[in-house]
């Protein structure tokens, strides 16, 4: 009852692959636009933070709609992309990615967001008197003392990447061995006569995955408290 | 040398100041949010003025004429903030490197053993800053800004957090600093007690209104310059030479002028000189002695001034300096005090508190 198929040990495989590219993709431009939310005034800042957290709120449906719009290759910035780098991202496992990328955005923001905020900026005053141009004081004050927020929100992402259904089966579809993450498996199975087993047995593996990485971030989050 | 000249917007005043700092250490004196620490941030470069001009030794910080606005990291100037603000993930020793790392060999003014040892950090350098008690923090960040060899020292009340005990142990490290190191030093403090400690020269600031800049003793009794000295109980500084330590009979005889001072007992060698500080509040005026009081010291002087500034009343009594005395209407009235008067200043043994020595 507990060995995997083939298949499931693809859906496995996939919905981590997808989990981590997704938490290495929102990374850079979500560690950006939180030091960005955290410590720089600017026109349409708060309609920016409310992009940002749109995916928290929508349904997932409309966000893999909306993706499909814009990165689909019919889409403004899918058919650039095609046109000029050569690759599509609708219905593929990068399409995966993108999509729980979108989706999971929000949390990863709001926990480097909040990290960035508790980093006192006369620490990077004094840096800075010390000699330290702008970059070095982010990387060598700001970041790294913001680091466990930054992994907070990192595992976090992975986490909803993991969970990610509704607009990964909209914008990437459910394709066997290419987009059939662990949470499209579980659906494929519930969508077949005598499928329960497996989807019993593909739930399971995706509580012990999701509750591994809400644990570990809660426990990361702990240690940052305590300093 | 520093000059300065900027004016700058705040929230509810300009802050404007026309000053040159030649001296080793200048301080800047006034109330809370009288924008010193503005200043401050505006010299280091973590703030723009609105106009003006920055020079230190010939360069040029920041104009607004000729769009000059050098970023903090290329000023060299040291900033030691009240709280410390050590960073909290490096250890004391890399705290300290920080900024002497990114420094070039050939520009490093101090070697890092010699600052170590100034400050007597040895013993601290592997801990960290959560592992140091204030006094330590507050020496390992002084030694953090020594270290990136400043053209220029800022400090930002870097005493106000520690309790007097700590503070008269830092001031030593302070007076090492100016003295042996050269450092030009910048001074923000609310504390006369404490910046006489350092220098006599202050730039007085009220609102963000440079109302005075010079010499202490020649402006305490200005009259925009003594309310704000006023306001943290005003301590009449004189600098008095010592005559003798009389253990047995519990105290130090001071001069100064034709006056003599029995002060706390300080065992400092006679000859030496010192400032003694004696507030304001502590004095009591009679114009006759009276009898049978424990007071040691019976001053006589002139009445040289009776100022009433709001409802409170300060008597200058000619000591050969002038001593402040704060008075109720009342007593004034009662004591039917006139500019001209002799008077004797009652002042306890214990309530005069010893400086330091005089440069």
């Amino acid at each position: 009852m507990f060995a995997l198929t083939p298949d499931e040990w693809v859906a496995l495989e996939l919905s981590l692959r997808v989990g981590l590219c997704c938490v290495l993709v929102s990374l850079p431009p979500g560690v950006l636009l939180a030091w960005l939310l955290a410590r720089r005034q600017f026109r349409g800042k708060l309609l920016l933070d409310g992009l940002c957290h749109l995916p928290l709120v929508l349904p997932p449906v409309v966000t893999g709609y909306l993706l499909l719009v814009v990165f689909g290759r019919r889409g403004a910035v899918g058919g650039f992309i095609q046109d000029n780098l050569g690759f599509t991202l609708a219905f593929n496992w990068k399409g995966a990615v993108l999509a729980s990328a979108v989706v999971g955005f929000p949390l990863l923001l709001r926990a480097v967001r909040l990290a960035i905020e508790g980093v006192d900026p006369r620490l990077e005053q004094v840096a800075r008197t010390l000699g330290a141009g702008r970059l070095r004081v982010f990387f060598t004050i700001t970041l790294r003392l913001a680091l466990p927020g930054v992994l907070v929100g990192a595992l976090l992402s992975f986490a909803r990447s993991l969970g990610e259904f509704g607009a990964t089966i909209t914008f990437a579809a459910n394709i066997a061995g290419q987009t059939r993450t662990l949470p499209s498996a579980i659906f494929t199975y519930l969508n077949q006569p005598g499928g329960e087993e497996g989807a019993a047995r593909l739930s399971l593996v995706a509580i012990s995955l999701s509750l591994a990485a809400l644990v570990a971030s809660e426990w990361l989050a702990r240690r940052l408290k305590r300093g | 040398m520093l000059s300065l000249s900027l004016s700058c917007a705040l929230p509810g005043f300009t802050l404007a100041v026309e000053a040159r700092c030649p001296y080793p250490v200048t301080a800047i004196f006034g109330p809370s949010g009288a924008g010193k620490t503005t200043l401050l941030n505006i010299v280091a470069g973590l703030r723009r003025p609105d106009l003006g001009e920055i020079h230190l030794g010939g360069e040029v910080l920041f104009s607004s004429v000729k769009k000059v606005d050098l970023p903090p990291e290329k000023r060299r100037i040291g900033y030691v903030f009240q709280d410390e603000l050590l960073f909290p993930h490096l250890t004391a020793e890399d705290n300290l490197r920080y900024g002497y790392a990114l420094l070039p060999p050939a520009q490093r003014r101090f070697a890092f053993e010699h600052i170590a040892e100034l400050l007597e950090l040895g013993p601290l350098l592997a801990r960290r800053p959560g592992q140091l008690s204030g006094g330590e923090r507050q020496r390992v960040a002084l030694g953090r800004a020594l270290l990136a060899s400043p053209r220029l020292l800022l400090m930002d009340e870097p005493l106000s957090s520690l309790d007097q005990g700590l503070k008269s142990r830092i001031i030593p490290y302070l007076r090492h600093i100016r003295s042996e190191l050269g450092i030009p030093i910048l001074y923000v403090s609310h504390s006369v007690a404490e910046i006489l400690e350092l220098t006599g020269q202050v730039v007085f600031l009220d609102r963000g209104e440079m109302v005075a800049q010079g010499d202490f003793f020649h402006l305490a009794h200005h009259p925009r310059v003594l309310p704000l000295v006023e306001e943290h109980g005003f301590e009449n500084v004189l600098p008095v030479e010592v005559l003798g330590n009389e253990a047995e009979r519990g105290f130090t005889l001071v001069r100064h002028g034709a006056h003599q001072f029995k002060v706390p007992l300080c065992d400092r060698p006679a000859g030496s000189r010192i400032f003694i500080g004696i507030r304001a509040d502590d004095i009591i005026l009679c114009r006759t002695r009276p009898e049978g009081l424990s007071v040691r010291n019976y001053i006589e002087g002139r009445v040289a001034e009776i100022s009433r500034v709001g409802g409170k009343c300060l008597v200058y009594v000619e000591v050969g300096k002038r001593l402040a005395v704060k008075l109720t209407a009342e007593a004034i009235a009662e004591l039917g005090l006139e500019v001209g008067q002799t008077v004797s200043c009652l002042i306890k043994t214990h309530s005069i508190r010893i400086g330091p020595e005089v440069e």
